[in-house]
């Protein structure tokens, strides 16, 4: 009641303080999502309420499918994991590279960005080739830790959920970093030299001061890098393999291949469900953090 | 700085140039227009550089190509059902049979394909013609493995330890899974056998993959075996890849590849003569030659000794397939090899 | 004081230090992997490349041999700049709208705002299509660019949301009641703060069209050739090379881009002082 009531209240306070109307600036974006996303999320959802392929009788059984079959929710759950782990490892990375850039001379920061964007200049049919070249058997990653000493015999990443992640977080890092150091490159430094100057540890820095004011960015970052490497087909299929199975590839395979549309559809609304409710998480977590 | 490299002015300048250049229609159709949907890569560059050329010389018909896969044709056209995305199809013979299925195309009128008579007729139907005859095999690598004799050798450890696998997704997939599960005891509608004898072999073989990614994986050398058809062999041959083509023992597969004109065509006149340009002899005859290495199916065209086949008349040797009994069964299999494989 | 934490000090340096460069050779790895072969003077992708050549250079820049990669490169960057362009200023707008509605129903808006994101782009392209037909539209570049736009706005949503955040009410209050007017403060306060944020969301909106496959192959038509679906044929069916040196003019003239855009500020900078 009070959250809702302070929502009120917050609301009536922005309206007498913004003489003219706002909705004029959510009106563009919001026609163009009625119209050209929710029409046809509507058609899919109609799609999906048929029982055959032929879509000739309607009916809940391609959902019934979809649900009933611990093969599919395994399929569900393993999409879902390996978006979280791909969040978790840009995370890190992501941060480690905001740490960095906070204390780079602007040259530094200029080249950084750069370095940052190369991955997205890279179209994803090339940037799969690039990637058997570093992954496989006597590839780069082998053949180096061979030469460490950290393995007797060549080993292969290819077709390992480990070696898809590591590649998926070569093109999702830009998407942890960009918004990230948006906000990071605001923070104001002389806070960060306060807080050395009150006898804070770095990492104590880190935890109180930099991760906080970051939070918005860090919380963008995630939303984007989870919603696209839980969708991102050519990656999964090329990199993972036929034996890693996510919901991309099914939507492929019965709207592609064998023309079941009812049950591709099942798939996607299931997918887009189950990313939107994670989504939903990590905004709330977000909130809580900077909260 | 940030700013240094995200210029705002620059930024919102071009923002806004963009959506003033706004979104806008394309120019009118000319009349002399034939839409064809075309395979990506090599098929459609050989048609833009020979078919092309050929059909604006013969009858001032301009060829614009669509690049779409079989599967992907099929799927365009059933959703823009009605209102045809271009005017010629071109498949292999399970989305060909499943378009046939869908009703998608319309009948052709042989009188006015000139060449038709030049056909192998058994591939000729009221809907269909053929354009290019497809041979399915083994792929090796005789650098790194010897020749293997046929499709039963794949399952030996020393084989099966470079075999990329791939599922039954392709036609050619499909077909040589086929072919593998009858070594085993199945049939064209059985492929439980096959699917036990990968499930054996699968902690050992090299890769189980996507089609498009097999050639980067044997030019990379993370598998040195794999089934596909001569013209892919041919072609990563000339680009200079150790790889080279096995005929199994029972056999290899053959199939055609066929066109067809869209049921709602707009240009079905033009579609008409693109066909014939296709199948004519000169034309049949520049697609034999590498770079492209198709297989062709004019008579009057003398095979190139470098083909699998010395004649078309050849392909009765060869294994066949009746995929109007596969694609009903397909859509199990596609979902018993996910699970089979799934790690 | 600052004694106290030396071993915790060197530590973090080591620690943000380790995984810096890890993130960083993730990073560039894949990039230099691709340079390097497209130099190669052998006729297919391989690595370690053999030998070394400017052909595969010479023969993407040829007409007569890329012409129609050209023609796709230009259909899609412009189709990348129409559906970047617009959705930086309406998902712009939409954030500023956003930041004033913190309860549950802006949140579900802004949810609803990041589903394009998410919902699988091979589906959308499919029911776009399926939509555009019953309605006896056939695709146009037009179609094209909007199908392309609803998929990459969120983007743009998403990193100016965040610059946004950093935008206290206070320093719009106080520009208020200094007497500023609303376009004022906008242009002098909520701009310069979120403008990194629109810039970084209109570059991954812009690379997010450009490396669209799906919903261009549903959308697009044989006029309207788009270069990743090119690409894609080029490097299953034959490892062409030329794929390669493509992403090396590409990274190539986006250094040139902002070394260029480094010293127009820089001199801009010089002259305003």
């Amino acid at each position: 009641m009070t959250a809702a009531a302070s929502d009120l209240r917050a609301g009536a306070v922005a309206r007498l303080r913004l003489s003219p109307p706002e909705w004029p600036l959510v009106a563009p974006l919001g026609l163009i999502f009625v119209g050209f996303f929710l029409a046809p999320l509507a058609l899919l959802v109609w799609t999906s309420m048929h029982a055959d392929a032929e879509m000739t009788r309607l009916g809940p059984e391609s959902w019934m499918r979809f649900l009933g079959d611990p093969f599919y929710l395994k399929v569900a759950a393993d999409t879902l994991l390996l978006g979280l782990k791909t969040v978790a490892l840009t995370l890190v990375l992501g941060v480690a590279i905001g740490l960095i850039f906070l204390e780079a001379s602007p040259a530094q920061r200029t080249a950084l960005l750069f370095i940052i964007i190369l991955p997205l200049l890279l179209s994803v049919v090339v940037r799969t080739f690039a990637w058997i070249v570093i992954l496989g058997s006597e590839g780069v990653v082998s053949n180096a830790a061979l030469a460490l000493g950290l393995t007797s015999a060549p080993f292969s990443l290819l077709q390992t959920e480990l070696g898809l992640i590591i590649s998926l977080a070569q093109i999702e890092l830009p998407l942890m970093l960009l918004p990230l150091l948006s906000v990071m490159g605001r923070i104001d430094p002389n806070l960060l030299d306060a807080s050395r100057a009150l006898g804070a540890s770095r990492w104590r820095t880190l935890w109180r001061v930099i991760l906080p004011l970051s939070a918005p960015g860090l919380t963008a970052g995630c939303l984007l890098v989870f919603a696209s490497s839980t969708a991102a087909f050519i990656s999964q299929s090329v990199i993972g393999g036929g034996r890693l199975i996510y919901m991309p590839l099914v939507i492929w395979q019965q709207s592609i291949v064998v023309y079941n549309w009812p049950f591709a559809a099942v798939v996607s609304l299931c997918l887009l469900i189950s990313v939107l409710g994670v989504i939903g998480v990590i905004h709330w977590l977000g909130r809580r953090v900077r909260a | 700085m940030t700013r240094h490299l995200f210029n705002r002015r620059a930024v919102l300048g071009g923002a806004a140039a963009a959506t003033g250049v706004a979104l806008s229609g394309l120019p009118a159709r000319a009349s002399g227009d034939v839409i064809a949907a075309i395979y990506p890569g090599s098929w459609e560059e050989a048609f833009r550089s020979i078919v092309g050329p050929a059909l604006t010389e013969a009858s001032g018909v301009n060829l614009e190509l669509d690049p779409l896969y079989a599967v992907d044709q099929i799927a365009k056209a059933r959703a823009a059902r009605g209102l045809a995305p271009f005017d010629v199809f071109v498949l292999d013979p399970g989305p060909a049979a499943s378009g046939m299925e869908m009703g998608l195309y319309q009948p052709l009128d042989m009188s006015k394909l000139s060449n038709a008579a030049k056909l192998p007729q058994v591939f000729v139907d009221d809907f269909s013609i053929p354009v290019a005859a497809q041979v399915v095999g083994i792929a090796y690598n005789p650098t790194k493995v010897a020749k293997p004799a046929g499709w039963a050798d794949l399952f030996k450890p020393e084989f099966a330890s470079r075999l990329g696998l791939t599922g039954f997704q392709t036609t050619f997939g499909t077909t040589s899974l086929i072919e593998i599960s009858k070594i085993f005891g199945g049939s064209e509608t059985d492929v439980a056998p096959a699917m036990e004898k990968i499930k054996e072999i699968l902690p050992q073989v090299a890769a189980v993959a996507q089609p498009s990614a097999m050639a980067g994986l044997f030019q990379q050398g993370q598998i040195d075996l794999m089934y596909t058809n001569t013209q892919t062999v041919a072609t990563l041959k000339g680009r200079g890849v150790d790889i080279e083509f096995a005929v199994p023992e029972t056999g290899a597969i053959a199939f055609v590849t066929t066109m067809h004109i869209v049921k709602d065509a707009e240009n079905v006149e033009n579609a008409y003569k693109y066909l014939d340009t296709v199948i004519s002899a000169g034309v049949q005859d520049k697609l034999m030659q590498a770079p492209f290495n198709f297989i062709p199916v004019n008579g009057d065209v003398d095979l190139l000794d470098t083909l699998p086949m010395a004649s078309l008349d050849e392909m009765n040797g060869f294994v066949r397939h009746d995929w109007t009994k596969i694609n009903p069964l397909r859509p199990g299999w596609i979902e018993q090899f996910n699970r089979e494989v799934a790690a | 004081m600052r004694r106290i934490h030396a071993p915790a000090d060197a530590l973090y340096a080591a620690v943000v230090g380790l995984l810096g460069l890890i993130a960083l050779a993730i990073l560039v790895g894949p990039v230099l992997v691709v340079l390097a072969v497209s130099f190669t003077s052998e006729p297919s992708l391989r690595f370690p490349p053999q030998g070394f050549s400017l052909r595969w250079y010479a023969a993407l820049i040829d007409p007569a041999q890329s012409g129609h990669i050209h023609e796709a490169a230009l259909n899609s960057v412009t189709v990348a700049l129409r559906a970047a362009g617009v959705a930086t200023l309406v998902s712009g707008a939409a954030a500023l709208w956003l930041r004033t509605r913190s309860g549950p129903a802006g949140r579900a808006v802004d949810l609803a705002f990041m589903s394009p994101l998410v919902l699988p782009m091979l589906s959308f392209g499919l029911a776009a299509l399926i939509l555009l037909t019953t309605i006896r539209v056939r695709p146009t570049l037009f179609w094209l660019s909007a199908g392309h736009l609803v998929v990459v706005a969120p983007y743009v949503l998403r990193t100016t949301a965040a610059s946004l955040s950093q935008l206290g009410q206070p320093l719009l209050d106080s520009s208020a009641s200094l007497g500023a007017s609303r376009l004022y403060t906008f242009r002098r306060i909520t701009l310069p703060i979120i403008a990194p944020g629109l810039a970084a969301g209109a570059f991954l909106a812009f690379m997010a069209s450009m490396d669209n496959v799906p919903v261009s192959l549903f959308l697009s038509s044989a006029r309207t050739d788009m270069l990743p679906i090119r690409l894609w044929g080029m490097i299953e069916s034959s490892l062409d090379v030329r794929v390669a040196a493509a992403s090396g003019v590409l990274v190539v003239s986006t250094t040139l881009l902002l070394l260029a855009m480094n010293r127009l500020v820089n001199l801009s900078r010089r002259i305003s002082r």
